[in-house]
């Protein structure tokens, strides 16, 4: 699994490269997205701009990186398409986790 | 290295023998063709040296003998020949030698030749026994496989047994139902029970994730999810004052399931639960995380009640979607997990909320159990392959008495 690291004022952008977030990389994912944590970010942006799906799994992964923030910090998303947000509405996920069109609006609202 | 040198000349022999053992080898002296394959068969040598010309058995006999013996290590054989003819060379290769030796024998051709037939058995025996090392790996991880795959096959029946069974009748329902895992046991389960004389439960749901972790969770929820564990059950609510216990609303039992599995890492499932109460003619439905419920009323069109909700088991003290409806006598009510519309056609669209009411539109005179059949055959038909990527779950009930 691809991931693409920048930073946007003091958020840092992590965009995954893979159109299916499913059982298989979902593990992968995660274990990414908690290394950024444990190096200290505090603001991570998820663009999701690739992705076209997100499984049970990966729902699971994300869920675990928010928690992996023990309530520091902010971890949002942006750049979902379609399929992905009703995938986030139909689990409350859109209550769980803000959703920002651009990695810059997303930067903009948690620096 | 030890030396099988053969030669019915003593002379030729002797002289043969002690440039080997200047050369560091150890020799092993035969006078023909027979004598010679008896050192074979009851030693470990690997290395002949053999003259052609021999009474009894000559070399290139000897030759074919070795290589026909079937012997449980490779042996390495040098012909010697007094004339180095080009048809004796072709019979000989025939035969099987590895090189030749041409008399009379010069110490130094003698001395690489064996070097070299030395580095070849070498490489011969590193591979043979890297080949023994990876048969003996083969062979552990088939027997682990096999014995994966019977565990795998055991839990199978186990889980099915956990199924509403065929011949089961709640009174006031029908029920028909469809089960088909990713792999040998799914994350999805569900059930249809009777909760006391006027309420029946019934529910679907689907453990986040694949294989076994998610089976053994699903498993350990339908045993948990009977309303015959009186007093652990998160169906009912045991009064111990009057040792009476009465069935809790879904909107409470989900909230009860909730608390009892918060996990430490992302482990969670989705779930509608519901209840059919016929004294009040009507479903009472929670709905967590899980793909919304089919509800067919008799003469109108199937609509998608709900639209979501928390999945359990991640957060404490959350509430669940809740909502109702009448429920009269030739009303369905179709539960399925996600498997079923995000399975997708090889150009990766799913199959989809729409398509599944389109399905199911206008087959009231279709029994549940065709209904069903039918539904998972379109599925089945739209991926275009027999094994879904996703465990594939659905659970239709209708109402036979209000």
């Amino acid at each position: 699994m691809q991931f693409e690291q920048s930073m946007i004022a003091s958020a840092l952008i992590v965009k995954i490269q893979v159109s299916r977030v499913v059982a298989g990389v979902a593990s992968e994912f995660k274990e990414a997205l908690v290394a950024c944590i444990n190096q200290g970010h505090k603001k991570i942006v998820l663009d999701l701009g690739d992705v076209t799906f997100i499984d049970s799994s990966g729902l699971g992964a994300l869920i675990g990186s928010l928690k992996a923030m023990g309530g520091e910090g902010q971890l949002v998303l942006c750049s979902a398409c379609d399929a992905v947000i009703n995938m986030l509405k139909l689990t409350r996920m859109d209550k769980v986790f803000l959703i920002f069109g651009t990695p810059e609006e997303a930067a903009l609202a948690i620096s | 290295m030890k030396v099988l040198l053969v030669d019915d000349d003593p002379v030729a022999r002797a002289v043969h023998a002690m440039l080997l053992q200047m050369q560091g080898h150890e020799v092993v002296e035969a006078a023909d063709g027979e004598l010679a394959w008896n050192v074979i068969q009851t030693s470990d040598i690997s290395f002949v040296i053999s003259d052609w010309m021999m009474p009894n058995l000559p070399g290139v006999d000897l030759c074919r003998r070795i290589r026909s013996a079937n012997l449980a290590h490779y042996v390495y054989v040098i012909l010697c020949t007094s004339k180095g003819v080009k048809a004796d060379l072709i019979e000989g290769m025939d035969a099987g030698a590895d090189d030749f030796l041409v008399k009379p024998i010069s110490p130094e051709e003698l001395r690489v030749k064996v070097r070299a037939g030395e580095r070849i058995l070498k490489l011969q025996q590193v591979l043979a026994s890297k080949n023994q090392e990876l048969a003996s790996i083969n062979s552990q991880l088939r027997s682990a496989h096999r014995l994966v795959e019977d565990d795998l096959k055991a839990a199978a029946w186990m889980q099915k047994r956990l199924l509403p069974q065929p011949a089961q009748q709640v009174l006031g329902i029908r029920s028909a139902w469809y089960l088909k895992p990713s792999g040998y046991i799914a994350g999805d389960i569900f059930n249809v029970f009777p909760l006391d004389s006027a309420k029946i439960g019934f529910y679907l749901l689907d453990v986040a994730g694949h294989g076994v972790p998610a089976a053994m969770l699903s498993m350990t929820l339908s045993m948990l999810l009977t309303p015959d564990a009186t007093q652990g059950s998160p169906l009912k609510r045991f009064d111990s004052a009057t040792g009476q216990s009465h069935v809790l609303p879904p909107s409470e039992a989900v909230r009860e399931l909730n608390r009892r599995f918060q996990s430490k890492d992302d482990r969670y499932f989705t779930m509608v639960y519901g209840i059919f109460d016929s004294e009040s003619s009507s479903f009472h439905l929670a709905q967590a995380g899980h793909p919304s419920p089919i509800l067919i009323k008799k003469g109108q069109e199937p609509i998608l009640l709900g639209n979501g909700g928390m999945p359990i088991g991640l957060w404490p003290e959350i509430e669940f979607d809740c909502f109702d409806s009448s429920a009269s006598p030739g009303d369905r009510l179709l539960l399925y997990s996600d498997g079923v519309t995000e399975c997708t056609k090889s150009d990766g669209e799913a199959f989809g909320e729409r398509r599944l009411l389109a399905a199911l539109a206008g087959n009231e005179s279709k029994s549940l159990g065709d209904l069903v059949n039918d539904l998972v055959e379109e599925v089945s038909v739209w991926s275009g392959r027999s094994d879904f990527s996703d465990d594939i779950s659905l659970l239709a009930i209708e109402i036979t008495q209000s």
